[in-house]
């Protein structure tokens, strides 16, 4: 583990990408040499608004709880980017570079996600259409991979907690290479700042749920896309999957029909 | 779609309207007139409550709080007609809370409200009370686009409008924050007036302790059910002094009153910036607006100032007048929906406990 100076240190050398409402996230190198391959840095910074002791306790629990389960995915063989530093009590995680786009915005609908693109929804479904040309993948090989890397995800216990578009990627085939005979690229799941542990149905469901809500209101007229997604997980899952499909059809009813009365 | 304007579809009165709102889904029975100028411009003529105040220790029962409401609801609406200087004639809609809330309470307004539209000849207008308190809020404060941080006895939701919908992002799995409040008030018997929630904030200042409780954010979703029996399993603990005060000059590990409300309040009222936080980031917006009667709390706009501060974005509060339930949000909301050619017909003027801030069509908004 990293000293806290010689991390934040790390991170005023680094280049801001993006600021979540958590995390600040940075493209850094570990060390200076020209061959080594950069790192993603995720920083959970200080939030003013939170009592000192409250906020600390926090950010250790999330860090360090992000790195176990990343870790329990890499053991299990899922597809997920590899721990390279864990400073908790700074909170910072450094995790691999993956070269390549988010799943959001190789699907028609998602790429106009930034606000005051300009662009009219044909355009983006064209563009969404090219993207994919350049993986070499058809949508339907894509929602394949996707429901077995969460199945896979899912016989390890853990759940992800935020299963979106956005937080899956795909490595480009240029700075990738494949072991797969026909694919040339890989799936990753990405951002497990929520996920837990778990081996209950319910919770699986859930996270299913999440991510039906996430494809009908990224994507439109996706519910085909999301039933293969379904049938990918069912065929890795087998016989686990049975108790779960229920579930999840009553998770459906559930969403809908939540009270708001306290 | 995005980088798209729509034309406001809210047209500029061609003369002025006037509006009586009538609330009463919890224990306060409210009632205000509101005016809406040619100009576009809106005018507060009257903003009258009367609250059901029971004694420490206890909650308020729906049947006692309707007959509260039976007994105050023609005072409260003469006072309100006085003092706005109008008469019942003058008015061009009566508006009244449609849900949701308690269901004798909501009944007994409900009933108030018909009569005085047959009687008056006057059209009803039935409100839902999270789209008084938005639209009241984005009145008085002027926010355009907030996110809305909607806190109160009975509803614990964030919310962002799309598409002539308030959409609710992220919303309480349990009880309401409210609630959880009210509720600890009695275990350590705070009084109930003015508000438990005020006598925890006050007490709040006094705790020096901050105490481990549950942090329980999943996602967008809060849960306060668990947090609130963590915070009542503290005063049975052997270190727990109700009195707050050491028993003798050694006693120094000790657990007050003030010490539980303030760590109550600093883990809910984090968790409720944290989700709001989390919603501004998704969708992109600048400015925060709290409403409902916990909005009232200094100390939690004092954390939402923080956190807006750091986002480089902008917080928007009321006082009690608008932020605690009040007649005149629903005078404010009905009116919008009025101008609209929205109706309540008699036989459709019913109330409903359940009743969700999305089910409801915001025509008045582009």
């Amino acid at each position: 583990m990293a000293s806290p100076s010689s991390s934040l240190a790390l991170i005023s050398t680094s280049t801001l990408i993006s600021q979540g409402a958590e995390a600040k996230v940075y493209k850094a190198h570990l060390s200076a040499a020209p061959s080594d391959p950069p790192v993603l840095l995720k920083h959970r910074f200080r939030k003013g608004y939170r009592h000192p002791t409250l906020d600390a306790s926090l950010t250790r629990g999330r860090v360090a709880g992000e790195a176990r389960a990343l870790l329990k995915c890499l053991r299990a063989g899922v597809n997920v980017p590899g721990i390279r530093m864990v400073d908790a009590a700074e909170g910072v995680l450094a995790i691999d570079w993956i070269t390549g786009n988010s799943v959001r915005k190789l699907l028609p609908g998602g790429a106009d996600e930034d606000e005051d693109t300009g662009e009219d929804e044909d355009e983006s479904e064209a563009d969404a259409a090219d993207a994919l040309q350049e993986y070499d993948i058809s949508v339907d090989v894509l929602m394949q991979l996707i429901g077995q890397e969460i199945a896979k995800m899912h016989l390890a216990d853990v759940i992800h907690g935020d299963l979106t578009t956005s937080n899956m990627m795909l490595r480009h085939p240029a700075s990738f290479t494949s072991r797969h005979p026909t694919l040339r690229t890989e799936l990753v799941l990405i951002d497990f700042g929520l996920s837990y542990h778990s081996n209950l149905v319910e919770d699986k469901a859930v996270d299913l749920y999440v991510l039906e809500r996430a494809f009908s209101s990224t994507h439109p007229d996706s519910e085909p896309l999301f039933a293969s997604v379904l049938k990918a997980y069912e065929q890795r899952l087998g016989k686990e999957w049975a108790a779960i499909g229920r579930r999840l059809d009553e998770v459906r009813l559930r969403g809908r029909k939540r009270s708001m009365v306290g | 779609m995005p980088g798209r304007v729509r034309k406001d579809p809210l047209r500029k009165p061609d003369r002025p309207y006037l509006a009586l709102g009538l609330e009463g889904s919890a224990n306060k029975f409210g009632a205000g007139v509101i005016k809406h100028f040619e100009d576009g411009s809106t005018a507060v003529l009257s903003n009258i409550r009367h609250t059901y105040i029971t004694p420490p220790g206890e909650g308020f029962q729906p049947r006692d709080t309707a007959l509260h409401h039976r007994e105050w609801a023609l005072k409260v609406i003469n006072d309100c007609l006085t003092k706005a200087d109008v008469s019942m004639h003058d008015l061009d809609c009566i508006c009244y809370t449609k849900g949701p809330g308690m269901g004798a309470p909501l009944q007994s307004v409900a009933l108030v409200a018909r009569t005085l539209s047959l009687l008056f000849n006057k059209p009803l207008v039935g409100v839902n009370h999270c789209v008084g308190h938005i639209e009241m809020g984005r009145e008085i404060t002027g926010a355009q686009n907030p996110v809305v941080l909607y806190v109160s006895g009975g509803n614990t939701q964030v919310i962002a409008y799309s598409r002539q919908c308030y959409r609710i992002f992220g919303e309480t799995l349990d009880i309401a924050i409210g609630n959880c409040l009210d509720r600890f008030a009695r275990v350590i018997n705070l009084s109930n007036d003015p508000a438990p929630g005020y006598n925890i904030e006050q007490e709040a200042k006094k705790g020096k302790r901050l105490l481990a409780l549950p942090y329980t954010t999943k996602g967008m979703d809060v849960s306060f059910s668990g947090i609130l029996t963590s915070v009542e399993a503290y005063t049975f603990d052997k270190r727990f002094r109700a009195n707050g005060q050491p028993q003798n000059s050694n006693d120094e590990d000790i657990i007050t009153p003030a010490d539980l409300c303030f760590s109550l309040q600093e883990t809910i009222y984090a968790m409720l910036v944290e989700i709001t936080e989390r919603a501004m980031a998704h969708i992109g917006s600048k400015e925060v607006l709290i409403v409902g009667g916990v909005g009232s709390n200094e100390r939690l706009q004092e954390m939402m100032g923080i956190m807006a501060q750091e986002r480089g974005g902008k917080v928007f509060a009321t006082d009690e007048r608008f932020c605690i339930d009040n007649g005149i949000m629903i005078a404010q909301a009905g009116l919008l929906s009025f101008r609209m050619g929205f109706e309540t017909p008699l036989s459709e003027s019913t109330c409903t406990q359940r009743f969700r801030t999305d089910e409801v069509h915001v025509a008045w908004r582009a």
